[in-house]
């Protein structure tokens, strides 16, 4: 077990040198002096150097690696290029409560709803109900996030029109206004869950140990919860690390359709500013929260199942 | 295994291929979903090869001519936000310019993207695997490694950062190309690990089979035996995944598009057109349901006919 855990923080501690690395090697390599561009047409030396000084330029590059990672184990996301001297976890730190609820909302939502669709659709296995809860999840997950969201704001649109309650589609001025933004996010997880639970679950029922704790006499509600769904959700979880890269890339979508000031839509702003900086930053950011989610997929997979640690 | 090894032939594992050829497209035939697949894909390369062209011939004199080969269309005329017409088959967009212009031309970067992707797929995820698995020792270690680095970014983080990055100065350098090019690479980048893990597993799996291990006992060359006897039995699997692998390149094309990172307006791409139709949802929901109907449908195109790909190379799925 200990070998086990010990071989997965190794792996986990190159995927972040990885990722610190390649993102510093991408931006250093980004065309254009950016202290030339923050100081516009006023050519002064003395002021370039103090700038060039501020933002660790004048280093050698490895030491410019080093002093960026000394950074970030401080929380220290180095200094925006659009905002002189301001700091970038002070631009996205507004953003990430929004992301956050986004992200974790979507999360819940994908598998309250995924998880029992698809213990339903595999306990009424080829049944009309396994029909549409299966096509209703393959079109979940096939649908392109931002043809889902013209879809149900055009509703949403008509309900408006016919003087129906509507819910809001843009920013978040009232607690619904969250309702839109957080499905779309989840959809395709959601469809992807469904599909995965009721695979894994229809496998299971067939098992051996299944049949037993029928003939012994069991009620469904034992013989689905204890030996049934624990075992189906196994495979669940190695899907979440995944998700959750899906949920990465849907947010920046979602964020900039809905119009949500989050983490998404502030490095697609900065984007356009150039202020290289604050993607840099979004990208080590995002890349550690779904490293931390596989390192916790990792160690509840091997509490669930222990032949996993055993084996390596 | 044993049973299977009788009909590999003792030397030329590259005769099997070429028999099974036949049976391979009459059984992708069986599979409706994806013969109905296959002939949209093509239906949507002819209109896209030579769509343009054809409508620049046909158009009313009213519309200016349609600027294929650099990407962009100045299609101006008639109201905007129009809903289909006898002139405007697919009406117009907010800026009046015709939609079905726009498609055409929109549709040539999303095949254009999908092909660069796939062939740089191929040529280096391929390869790289191919190699791993073959040669093994200190290749394997290296082609391995670097597929993890880049694992390393989430979904399409990486393929974001490099064009939010370059994306300038491959559009000062070479325009609308410059950034075709760019768009393709970032996504390469973030595929080709996938398509050598793939290729690297099949390839060991292989290594292990009686036809190779024959033909290592015999002294064949190792550049012999990846070339004759394994590359010929994982061409199906790099076919299987190239096919997939063009459904996510199609959608996460749009995705870069849509954050403004792909193609620059007045250029058209799908998502491009997704981007500037969504705000006038309100006024004319038929210009967003448009490009978002046809990138559904080519996203779904190339998901069927990979799994059928797959189904007709596996006889054990059917």
């Amino acid at each position: 077990m200990r070998g086990f855990l010990l071989r997965r923080l190794g792996s986990a501690l190159f995927v972040l040198f990885s990722l610190t690395l390649l993102t510093f090697v991408i931006a250093r390599l980004a065309p254009g002096d950016p202290i030339m561009q923050m100081m516009g047409n006023r050519r002064d030396p003395v002021r370039y150097a103090a700038l060039q000084h501020q933002y660790g330029l004048d280093q050698p590059v490895p030491v410019q690696y080093l002093q960026y990672v000394g950074g970030l184990l401080h929380g220290d996301l180095g200094m925006s290029f659009q905002y002189p001297g301001r700091p970038v976890t002070t631009i996205l730190a507004a953003g990430l409560p929004v992301s956050l609820k986004l992200g974790l909302g979507a999360l819940l939502l994908s598998t309250l709803v995924g998880v029992p669709l698809g213990v339903i659709a595999a306990l009424r296995r080829n049944g009309p109900a396994d029909r549409i809860i299966t096509t209703l999840m393959l079109g979940l997950f096939s649908i392109p996030s931002f043809v889902l969201i013209g879809l149900l704001v055009w509703l949403d649109l008509a309900l408006y029109r016919a003087g129906w309650p509507a819910l809001p589609v843009a920013g978040l001025q009232q607690p619904t206004s969250w309702v839109l933004p957080i499905f779309v996010l989840a959809a395709s997880s959601m469809g992807y869950i469904a599909r995965i639970t009721r695979s894994s679950m229809i496998e299971v029922l067939g098992q051996d140990y299944i049949r037993t704790a029928r003939s012994k006499g069991l009620s469904a509600v034992v013989i689905l919860g204890r030996h049934g769904l624990r075992n189906a959700l196994l495979p669940l979880l190695t899907v979440l690390g995944p998700s959750v890269a899906f949920l990465v890339t849907g947010a920046f979508v979602v964020e900039k359709l809905f119009n949500l000031p989050g983490i998404g839509n502030t490095t697609i702003q900065s984007i356009g500013q150039r202020d290289y900086p604050v993607i840099q930053a979004t990208t080590i950011l995002l890349g550690v929260a779904v490293l931390i989610m596989n390192l916790i997929t990792d160690l509840l997979y091997s509490v669930f199942d222990p032949r996993i640690a055993r084996q390596g | 295994m044993a049973a299977r090894s009788k009909v590999q032939p003792t030397t030329t594992g590259a005769t099997t291929a070429a028999a099974n050829a036949p049976t391979l497209w009459t059984r992708l035939a069986r599979n409706h979903w994806a013969v109905v697949s296959l002939a949209f894909l093509i239906a949507v390369v002819v209109a896209a090869g030579v769509g343009p062209a054809l409508y620049q011939a046909l158009a009313p004199a009213d519309l200016q001519p349609l600027r294929a080969p650099d990407y962009q269309d100045y299609t101006i005329s008639g109201p905007s936000e129009s809903w289909p017409s006898a002139t405007h088959w697919l009406g117009g967009d907010d800026l009046g310019r015709d939609t079905l212009a726009r498609l055409l031309t929109g549709l040539r970067v999303s095949l254009a993207v999908a092909l660069l992707v796939e062939t740089i797929n191929i040529g280096l995820g391929a390869t790289l695997g191919l190699l791993a698995g073959t040669l093994g020792g200190w290749v394997d270690g290296v082609v391995s490694r670097l597929a993890d680095m880049l694992f390393a970014f989430p979904g399409l983080l990486l393929a974001i950062l490099i064009s939010a990055i370059f994306g300038t100065a491959a559009q000062d350098v070479a325009g609308d190309m410059g950034r075709l090019l760019l768009v393709s690479t970032a996504l390469a980048l973030v595929s080709w690990p996938l398509m050598a893990r793939f290729v690297r597993g099949q390839t060991l799996s292989l290594r292990q089979r009686d036809f190779v291990l024959a033909a290592e006992a015999i002294g064949a060359r190792q550049s012999h035996i990846m070339l004759r006897h394994i590359l010929p039995n994982v061409v199906g699997l790099i076919i299987t995944a190239a096919t997939l692998d063009m459904a996510s390149v199609v959608l996460n094309e749009a995705v870069l598009s849509l954050l403004g990172l792909g193609i620059q307006p007045p250029g058209s791409s799908l998502g491009l057109m997704i981007n500037q139709a969504q705000p006038h949802l309100e006024q004319n929901w038929f210009q967003l349901a448009v490009p978002g109907l046809t990138l559904t449908l080519l996203v779904l195109a190339f998901s069927f006919l990979g799994d059928g790909i797959r189904d007709a190379l596996d006889p054990t799925t059917l």
